[in-house]
């Protein structure tokens, strides 16, 4: 099934500037409805109100991390299903197997690149 | 002299003192056994005395120690200098990284919409966009000489809080309530930030974790 570009994405950091480079990375593979959070909390009332194609978050966050948001969206029945992508400075072996239990679809180590978030994405999502 | 013997001593007086006849004892008999009571007590507290005030002396050459090991520790120098200095160039950096973020983010967005029909036009505002992005990555010989600073006054602090610690032979206390929980709230989320001299696992091995399969990942922590 072919990707929607229209799809609506959210992504979840508490660093505007991040939020902004993943934003200007994402018009620039062609995606435009993209909403955003600056933290767990923020980012799963936002899931709740709307159904998301697909979520890009941060890890360490203040109050609620990216890990936390991850595990409350793989438990509540009505986010389980939603593409759950981690992009992170974490980079311990044991911070990628964490994720991987709680569900995660792929994790993004900081810094990264276009290719490499277009690639995951594809990874996820399929060819767009 | 200890205690028990004096006590001993003075049972001992009044013990002679009730035994004879009151009324026969002479008066240079009474004040002799007062005179012996007093020399016995007078002993009593000499000694203690002597040991109380070497007890006392000891600590006034502690007190006075301490509070030397402490002025070298130049804690209002810390406090009121050091710590807040710090702080400022910290917060200064953070406000010239933004800054040059919000420079270069700009001028790369708008050239990223601009218009591309007239191509000398366009490569004007290419050209200019470059210079001010240029210009705006000089934060970085900035914010070097501010964490050069940081880095300093760190230094400080450390050399002095180990001397006082080494002089003064302290031991730490155990962790606050706070920090500890704290500690464990990071240790069970892995909340571990950037580690130092890059990614600790890099994308390509990310990529392995997260192919292999659980008992793969379970073999690893065998």
């Amino acid at each position: 099934m072919a990707v929607e570009m229209t799809m609506p994405i959210l992504v979840v950091d508490d660093y505007k500037t991040m939020v902004r480079i993943i934003k200007n990375l994402l018009k620039q593979i062609g995606f435009e409805n993209v909403d955003e959070a600056s933290d767990g909390t923020e980012a799963f009332e936002k899931m709740k109100k709307k159904k998301y194609g697909l979520v890009i978050s941060d890890w360490n966050m203040e109050p609620m991390t990216g890990y936390e948001l991850l595990q409350k969206v793989r438990a509540d029945e009505s986010t389980k299903a939603t593409p759950f992508i981690m992009v992170t400075a974490e980079s311990k072996t044991e911070n990628v197997i964490a994720a991987k239990k709680a569900g995660v679809n792929n994790y993004i180590v900081k810094p990264f690149n276009a290719g490499t978030l277009k690639a995951k994405m594809t990874a996820v999502i399929g060819d767009f | 002299m200890p205690a028990a013997e004096v006590a001993a001593r003075v049972r001992q007086s009044l013990e002679s003192v009730k035994v004879s006849d009151l009324e026969n004892v002479q008066l240079i008999e009474v004040l002799r056994m007062a005179q012996q009571l007093t020399d016995t007590m007078q002993m009593f507290f000499g000694s203690l005395d002597k040991s109380i005030h070497q007890e006392f002396n000891s600590i006034a050459e502690y007190i006075a120690k301490t509070r030397d090991e402490i002025a070298h520790l130049r804690p209002n120098d810390i406090r009121e200098s050091r710590l807040p200095g710090a702080g400022a160039e910290l917060e200064a950096l953070i406000a010239d990284t933004e800054r040059a973020t919000e420079t270069i983010m700009s001028e790369a967005e708008t050239l990223m919409i601009s218009e591309t029909d007239d191509l000398d036009a366009y490569k004007m505002e290419v050209s200019d966009a470059m210079t001010k992005i240029i210009e705006a990555c000089s934060f970085q010989d900035l914010t070097g000489q501010r964490v050069s600073k940081v880095v300093s006054s760190l230094k400080h602090i450390e050399e002095r809080v180990a001397r006082f610690a080494q002089t003064m032979g302290v031991n730490d206390a155990e962790a606050t309530a706070n920090e500890k929980a704290e500690e464990e709230r990071k240790a069970k989320l892995h909340l571990n930030g950037p580690a130092i001299g890059g990614p600790e696992t890099d994308q390509t091995n990310v990529d392995d974790l997260l192919a292999m399969d659980q008992d793969a990942i379970d073999a690893l922590f065998d």
